[in-house]
């Protein structure tokens, strides 16, 4: 009494959880084994128990085959066989394998081949293209909407103005300006917000060079003090320091600890490639200078950073 | 009547065949009927109810009246009184805000249901069938494609486990865990107000275990979501074809399937179990309708098919349609041909007064000819001559022929 015909009567009329009546037309059959794909007495996988199919998995196509014999035994019931590379061999594989088999498995099993080998093909196509290497991500405008904020908040947070008053009077005091500015020392309020402004001060030497000293060199200055004059000097660096700034810790946690290290990332952009260098710096207390230990460059298509400068190398050199 | 009852194998709690094997109880070889079963379900599924109604008096306790016509109001009974919201407005109808239902619900409505002993029987039979099926199984949304055998039949030592972990760790070598993810993939919580009625979340339906003896299986078990349990001799439509539909996933232990046969029954042996029971006769013996129509019984007795089938022919005119014509009289043809020619002699040669003089002249010898040969009396045309004021007439008379001959 487990003939097809029952068990066809009982899906078709009862029911088959693999039925998909989407449309009104056409009647789906949701099972991975199905040939057509259609919910059809000649199509079912489970109504008929001398079946076939032909199965894509991972680019290489396998004839899946049952029969009556194995019908109770559902761990071993599908017989995989590995079909040729070729399809013209294939066709050939299917047709012996199929040999004495009805008519209709047989048609639809070269047919699905078919259409499974130009899907490879067009696969395999897409995967070379420079598309396929590119991993297309969506942007979830929650998570940005949420860091551009944070973005903000930092900025809000990280006080670079205060920062750059306190650099400039940093060097002010220094004598780095020479006699270009006449003030009273005592009226100048020297706050303890050296981190950033140094790091800042550290990229500018080793970094861009002489080219940034030789234009402190070259501006001269008027004698009215001009703040707006002095911060554009500093807007040069400015972008890079927004970056470091944001990834420095607040100034009021640095002012306890004696020696600092301090590490930044500054992005750099060239003729031929972009990429980012690490600065790493200590110092011995907030009144110290800050030193530059290590500087790597690290481009950013590639993984490897290159160790350019070392401070110990330096020394031992001398 | 049956088909071969084939051997079962008992596979043990690590999922491997022992060496024993039970041959198959006749149950799995019932005739599946899924409308006594939808039926019998059906009706079973309203014997748990518990009555509810309306209280009798919602919606009565007023002493509304109607005010009648005359009032620009309808007719409905209103309130009585003064003073308050309540006063004049409609009351008793279901129509009316604070009025009684129609047709309130009643605690004496009939709940349960009675079904035959047979259909009840039947039912079960048909669902035991089922669950032997694959195919059936696998419609039903079992997975069960990494089990070694269906019916699945475990040995007895299952009925002895204590602990659920055991229990799971059975399910995954025996192959049936993925179905229990299944069970906990589909939970979820319900649509509608049985939320609030403390039937919160629901799932899918898991393996049913069917033992002979608990020693510990049901408590082992019934943690896992999905998991039915069922002793064989209480076997539960409701259980084995949930929602109507046949095929649930069934693990048999061994001592339970071995005794299907008694209480179900073989056809050449009675139930010993149950009083006055076999199992029911299938409509058809051999069930392959497709192998039968093709065999050579039943072939060398059909006629052959028709594959053309002659239809009316519609009767053609002769007179009108000449191949018609032609096909009845050959020489029809000819005739026609000839009268077309002749039709077209005069014209392809083009007419003179020579030719049409000539043409006269055989027209009246063929004439004359032929009056002659009938007897007919002959005379001439007389020409009148105009001559000075007197008119002469010369005629020429012919001679009488008699053709009549003697």
């Amino acid at each position: 009494m487990q003939h097809d015909d029952v068990i066809w009567s009982v899906l078709n009329g009862q029911f088959c959880s693999y039925k998909q009546q989407k449309s009104k037309t056409q009647i789906f059959c949701a099972n991975e084994y199905n040939l057509t794909g259609l919910c059809d007495r000649r199509s079912c996988p489970l109504a008929n128990s001398q079946y076939a199919t032909v199965r894509e998995e991972k680019g290489i196509l396998y004839l899946y085959m049952k029969v009556v014999e194995r019908s109770h035994y559902p761990k071993k019931q599908w017989e995989k066989v590995k079909l040729h590379e070729s399809y013209i061999r294939a066709l050939k594989q299917i047709n012996e394998h199929l040999i004495y088999w009805p008519r209709f498995v047989r048609h639809k099993c070269k047919q699905r081949l078919t259409k499974l080998t130009q899907y490879i093909i067009r696969t395999r196509r897409l995967m070379l293209k420079k598309t396929a290497k590119q991993e297309l991500v969506p942007i979830k405008k929650k998570a940005e909407r949420r860091e551009t904020r944070h973005e903000e908040k930092a900025f809000v947070a990280a006080n670079i103005d205060r920062a750059i008053e306190n650099e400039l009077l940093d060097r002010l005091k220094k004598g780095t300006y020479g006699d270009t500015y006449t003030f009273p020392v005592n009226a100048i309020s020297l706050d303890e917000e050296d981190d950033e402004s140094e790091s800042e001060d550290e990229k500018e030497e080793e970094e861009e060079g002489e080219n940034e000293q030789e234009s402190e060199e070259e501006v001269e200055y008027v004698e009215d003090f001009d703040e707006s004059d002095a911060e554009d000097m500093e807007d040069m660096g400015d972008d890079d320091v927004d970056e470091e700034l944001i990834k420095a810790l607040p100034p009021s946690k640095k002012r306890r600890m004696e020696i600092e290290y301090e590490s930044v990332e500054i992005p750099v952009r060239g003729a031929e490639r972009a990429g980012v260098i690490y600065c790493y710096a200590t110092r011995n207390s907030p009144d110290d200078e800050w030193h530059v230990d290590k500087l790597e460059f690290k481009a950013s298509n590639q993984p490897e950073r290159y160790l350019f400068y070392d401070r110990e190398l330096r020394r031992k050199s001398k | 009547m049956a088909a071969s009852r084939p051997l079962v194998s008992v596979y043990d709690e690590k999922g491997q065949s022992t060496g024993k094997s039970v041959l198959l109880p006749a149950v799995f070889r019932a005739p599946i009927r899924t409308d006594i079963v939808n039926f019998v379900h059906d009706q079973m599924r309203r014997n748990k109810r518990q009555a509810h109604a309306v209280s009798t008096k919602a919606g009565e306790q007023t002493s509304a009246e109607s005010w009648g016509t005359g009032r620009a109001v309808a007719r409905i009974p209103r309130v009585r009184g003064g003073g308050t919201h309540r006063s004049g407005q409609g009351a008793f109808g279901n129509m009316c805000r604070g009025g009684r239902m129609y047709a309130p619900l009643k605690v004496w409505r009939k709940w349960h249901r009675k079904i035959n002993l047979k259909q009840r029987r039947y039912a079960l039979v048909s669902a035991i069938a089922a669950s032997g099926v694959p195919s059936l199984v696998l419609a039903k949304g079992h997975s069960i494609e990494t089990v070694p055998e269906i019916p699945l039949v475990l040995s007895d030592k299952i009925q002895d486990l204590k602990k659920t972990k055991e229990a799971v760790a059975l399910l995954r070598k025996v192959g049936a865990w993925s179905d229990i993810l299944k069970v906990y993939a589909s939970k979820h919580t319900r649509a509608g107000k049985g939320k609030m009625r403390n039937r919160r979340t629901v799932m899918k339906r898991g393996p049913v275990v069917i033992y002979d003896k608990d020693n510990g299986v049901k408590k082992a078990f019934r943690n896992i979501p999905g998991v039915s349990l069922l002793c064989v001799e209480r076997l539960n439509l409701l259980r084995l074809a949930p929602g109507g539909h046949v095929g649930r996933f069934v693990i048999w232990t061994e001592s339970a399937f071995k005794k299907l046969d008694s209480l179900y029954g073989t056809w050449s042996k009675k139930s010993q179990l149950k009083a006055d029971f076999n199992l029911p006769q299938p409509m058809m013996t051999n069930s392959d309708l497709g192998r039968l129509l093709k065999a050579f019984e039943i072939q060398s007795v059909l006629r052959a098919p028709i594959k053309r089938q002659a239809r009316r022919k519609i009767k053609k005119n002769p007179l009108k349609n000449i191949s018609l014509m032609s096909r009845l009289n050959p020489y029809a043809a000819v005739q026609k041909r000839a009268t077309l020619l002749k039709s077209l002699k005069g014209r392809r040669t083009g007419t003179t007064a020579e030719t049409k003089v000539a043409a006269r002249k055989l027209r009246t010898h063929e004439s004359i000819r032929a009056k002659r040969l009938s007897g007919v009396n002959l005379v001439k045309k007389t020409k009148t001559q105009k001559v000075g004021s007197t008119t002469t007439k010369t005629t020429t008379t012919t001679t009488k022929v008699s053709t009549k001959s003697s």
